[in-house]
């Protein structure tokens, strides 16, 4: 090609930028309106939103009750705790009532089960869950705002003939309107036998020997009422003060060096490894943690431990709760019951298991962690709750500890 | 390639000083090879746990070697439906960013306007934010509004900040790119839309290929802004973030693994492509910086 | 001349067309979120009723209370990108400048376990840097850590995860910059008598200053508001920024805080950004240059 039309071109371009200034400046002026018109609608977008959201300022209306209607069919969609149910349950379940059954592992921590699930249920959405399943005091957060729906009894007739005597008038329900215990646990201690033989109470936790070598549940409600116990406190009758002192004193645990770090479930992996020596843990972790190294065992704190359940609900907007129901009258069923208590060793809340045990797993008939007895649990407390104000100023200082 | 030096006469090295020169010579690709070593311990860890046989429900110490996991990796169908919704998530969110991208790689290279500059800045700006930010504040838009987080507002999230990444690869593709060849076809009689798509667009295609590939794991490795928006969807990596508390299976490992492969083989795949276009390419006058 | 002007209207209008979609979206998705976010800081109230109050005090409270993870975000970062482009800059040099044909099976595998999901690569170091792992049983025989010394739960193990999780955003910059550079350059330096040092120094590395830019730039950003390393790999003292962020959004539910430590996070980052591009110069990162040819 020749520079002919290259120079053509440069000539174009050079044309254009003379007599493009007297154009540019219009069309400056038109693109600066244009940008306020823009900057002005995205304002008035900003003001106007709010209006459903949490700046909406939420309203709780009266409390949904389901209507069970029989026979259950369709889809069933539940939010559980990871690792709580054995192999076969869900699919027995499906074989006996035809439901379709999809059983989902998602609640991690109440917190943030909780934080993910609010902007649904505030809209009266559960994301197509018909279950979910959190600890005692998450169960009464979510009932008193509106999140969950109270049950129709029709329905659970096993719950109402098996569930436990110390269960059934719990002081955040004392109906059982809205929760159904799924299982019970202890929070108390788990020991390295071979590291930690003489670990036996929350207190050892704080011994230098032991330096680096500990961890403690992210659960405030588990941790906190723990080490409270330890110093001679009750934590259901605990001050503002009294949880904010104890918290101090794990801040200072913490700065020494003596607490490695906080975990939910997975201190799991710390434990299997040998990196810990002893932790706050769940009564049914150390069975299955056993598995991996043999040393491990549940300890019973000497000042007692900390008793909780977790509890199915419906929540608002549930698309099967007929099923949903059918599901908690099946797992109430002593039979079924006895294959999830075999296999999370925590505690059952169903009567008569003992009895299922007898012929199917006689080793586990006197298990302490599944049927614990009065003695066993002799100085254990009800896991405490916050509410409000004070539940913002410690569940705060409490993050702060978790996040030095 | 070597300078031309005086010669001074040669004498004779020891052994000992030879090896030095050697060293001194090679030494920077041996730190490179340790480096690459190092880049491809973790790698090396996650293929030989997914042939791991755990007893217990975790997968933390080796066990044992089986190949009964590779048989069955999509046997946990959580983590199947975790990994599909990655894939789907990542695939749209290349096609739109890369779409998008393009676009404004191309208005941002040959064009001088109004707001330029501004844009620039806008571009670049999304890659100057914390990942925790960018999904803070996208949380904080749809909680506001009381919007329901889920699959659509991680595909918003996720081409939101591919698209800067998209723009600087074409970008910078563009930057090389001969305009006669265009200029020629212009001349030869064709308009600005047949030239595009016949001339231009093969040639940058790489460009667009490689930045389509970045928004692609961009996309399917993200964590951090699809926790805050996905509600509860769950992802590949979110899946992984919460069995990372109870205990990884085995198939997340192998899934890991199988990822890896694909993604190396992809890249072999576009980097015997990109060879066989440059040497189409070449009949291109030289380049001059 | 009606349809000259036509003509060149619709060549003005272009590039705006082009940009348009793709601008509107991060308008949409990134600025305005940024003023709601900015507004949610100034919130009161205790979840789920908050209202809009000019709540600066939000600002005061959030920075008193978490300097120390601010400021120590920003330490493991700073270091995190010093190491990174100790390790980077040989290793791009190695590949730009003695690949051969090797150059790009080395990028690969340098690029390649950026493809396993982020988490899983974490989470391997954690397994490989246990307690009663080799790794550590060899530095405690080595003498670098006490013997009941521990390389996880602590800054060290943080740092070093924040590193390698960044490598590839360190050397790819780099090695674009350095393959970009023409070598006859330092041969002239050569040819005048430079040393092999001398010529690096004077020649390719000022020239390989933009790709060291956006390197550091692309591994400090994002390294600063990380929070994975820092939970997987360090303890309860290792929190950074953004584990702070995570908690407040994600458990405590604590809106306005949360919003007012992110924005001032952002701040604080861009502020850095603008001083250092400043500094170091930034047409080829902002892509200033027009194309001179015509």
């Amino acid at each position: 090609m020749e520079p002919r039309p290259l120079r053509k071109r440069a000539n174009r371009q050079q044309h254009d930028n003379e007599e493009g200034l007297e154009v540019r400046l219009t069309k400056r002026a038109k693109a600066l309106g244009l940008g306020v018109v823009a900057l002005g609608a995205a304002v008035a977008l900003a003001a106007c939103g709010g209006g459903n959201g949490i700046e909406g300022g939420g309203g709780s209306e009266a409390v949904q009750t389901v209507k069970y209607q029989p026979p259950p069919q369709g889809d069933l969609t539940i939010s559980n705790w990871p690792l709580y149910i054995d192999k076969n349950t869900v699919s027995n379940f499906d074989k006996a009532t035809g439901v379709n059954t999809k059983y989902i592992e998602d609640v991690n921590d109440n917190q943030e089960f909780f934080a993910k699930m609010q902007p649904l249920l505030s809209k009266g959405q559960s994301g197509g869950r018909s279950i979910i399943v959190v600890t005692d005091w998450m169960a009464e957060k979510m009932h008193d705002l509106g999140y969950v729906q109270d049950l129709d009894k029709a329905g659970i007739p096993n719950v109402e003939a098996n569930l436990r005597d110390n269960l059934q008038h719990p002081t955040f329900d004392p109906d059982r309107k809205y929760s159904v215990p799924w299982q019970s646990g202890m929070t108390g201690l788990i020991v390295n036998t071979k590291l930690a033989p003489n670990v036996h109470s929350i207190n050892d936790l704080f011994d230098p020997q032991y330096k680096g070598k500990v961890e403690m549940l992210t659960e405030l409600r588990d941790t906190v009422p723990l080490v409270m116990k330890a110093d001679g406190i009750d934590p259901n009758k605990a001050t503002e003060q009294q949880w904010l002192d104890t918290i101090d004193k794990l801040k200072s645990a913490v700065a020494s060096g003596q607490i490695r770090r906080f975990t939910g479930n997975d201190y799991t992996r710390d434990m299997a490894n040998g990196d810990v020596a002893a932790i706050i843990g769940w009564s049914g972790d150390a069975v299955q943690l056993q598995a991996d190294n043999p040393d491990i065992e549940f300890r019973m704190p000497t000042e007692g431990c900390i008793l909780w359940s977790d509890n199915m609900e419906i929540p608002v907007g549930a698309p099967n709760p007929t099923a949903a129901e059918a599901f908690m009258n099946y797992v109430y069923d002593p039979k079924n019951q006895a294959t999830i208590a075999a296999y999370n060793s925590y505690v059952t809340p169903v009567d008569g298991v003992q009895e299922v045990f007898k012929t199917t797993n006689p080793d586990l008939v006197n298990d302490p962690l599944i049927f614990p007895t009065d003695q066993f649990t002799a100085k254990c407390s009800n896991q405490p709750n916050l509410t409000g104000q004070e539940e913002q100023t410690v569940t705060r200082a409490f993050e702060g500890v978790l996040n030095s | 390639m070597e300078a031309a030096t005086a010669t001074l006469p040669k004498r004779r090295e020891s052994a000992g000083s030879r090896a030095w020169k050697w060293f001194k010579h090679n030494a920077i690709v041996i730190y490179g090879g340790l480096a690459i070593a190092y880049m491809l311990v973790p790698i090396v860890l996650i293929v030989v746990f997914s042939f791991n046989d755990p007893a217990g429900k975790f997968n933390f110490t080796w066990q044992g070697f089986t190949l009964d996991h590779w048989a069955h990796p999509f046997e946990i169908s959580e983590l199947t439906d975790a990994l599909l919704l990655s894939l789907r998530l990542a695939l749209l969110a290349t096609v739109i960013s890369t779409a998008l991208g393009t676009m404004i790689a191309l208005a941002l290279v040959r064009y001088d306007f109004f707001g330029r500059r501004a844009s620039n800045y806008l571009i670049v700006v999304p890659t100057a934010t914390p990942e925790v930010v960018l999904g803070a504040s996208l949380l904080s838009m749809f909680l506001i509004y009381g919007l329901s987080l889920g699959f659509t507002t991680l595909l918003i999230a996720h081409v939101m900040f591919c698209i800067s990444f998209v723009v600087i690869v074409v970008r910078s593709r563009l930057i090389g790119f001969d305009r006669s060849l265009e200029e020629a076809a212009q001349d030869l009689g064709a308009d600005p839309f047949t030239t595009f798509r016949k001339i231009t667009l093969p040639l940058i295609w790489p460009g667009i290929i490689a930045g389509a590939m970045l928004a692609f794991a961009l996309s399917i490795d993200d964590f951090v802004v699809s926790n805050f928006t996905a509600g509860t969807e769950v992802t590949f990596p979110l899946y992984i973030f919460g069995a990372a508390q109870r205990g990884i299976p085995v198939q997340v490992y192998i899934i890991a693994t199988m990822l890896f492969s694909v993604t190396l083989l992809a890249m072999i795949f576009t980097v015997l492509q990109q060879r066989r276009a440059d040497k189409l390419a070449s009949v291109r006058p030289e380049q001059e910086v | 001349m009606r349809d000259q002007r036509l003509v060149n209207l619709r060549r003005r209008l272009i590039p705006y067309f082009l940009l348009g979609p793709g601008i509107l979206w991060l308008i949409l998705f990134f600025v305005v979120p940024m003023y709601f976010m900015g507004r949610l800081s100034l919130d009161t109230g205790i979840f789920p009723e908050f209202r809009f109050n000019w709540q600066f005090s939000n600002y005061t409270d959030a920075l008193s209370a978490y300097d120390t993870q601010f400021f120590r975000a920003f330490r493991y970062s700073a270091i995190a990108t010093i190491i990174g482009l100790l390790i980077a800059y040989p290793l791009a040099y190695a590949i730009a400048f003695r690949g051969g044909k090797w150059k790009n099976a080395m990028l690969l595998a340098v690029i390649a376990p950026f493809f396993t999901t982020y988490l899983i690569r974490t989470l391997a170091w954690e397994t490989i840097l246990s307690d009663n792992g080799f790794v550590v049983n060899t530095l405690q025989s080595v003498g670098l850590i006490s013997e009941d010394g521990r390389v996880l739960a602590t800054s060290g193990a943080v740092i070093a995860g924040l590193t390698y999780n960044f490598l590839p955003f360190m050397i790819l910059p780099i090695y674009a910059s350095l393959e970009r550079l023409d070598t006859s350059l330092v041969e002239a330096a050569k040819d005048l008598y430079s040393s092999s040092r001398q010529a690096f120094l004077r020649v390719t590395l000022p020239l390989s200053m933009p790709g060291v830019v956006a390197g550091t730039l692309l591994t400090f950003i994002p390294a600063t508001g990380d929070y994975i390393n820092a939970q997987f790999l360090g303890g309860a003292q290792q929190a950074m920024i953004g584990n702070v962020i995570q908690s407040l959004y994600l458990k405590q539910t604590d809106y306005p805080a949360a919003a007012a430590i992110s924005f001032t996070l952002m701040a604080a980052m861009l502020l850095i950004v603008f001083i250092y591009i400043r500094i170091a110069g930034s047409e080829a990162l902002m892509g200033e240059e027009v194309e001179e040819r015509t």
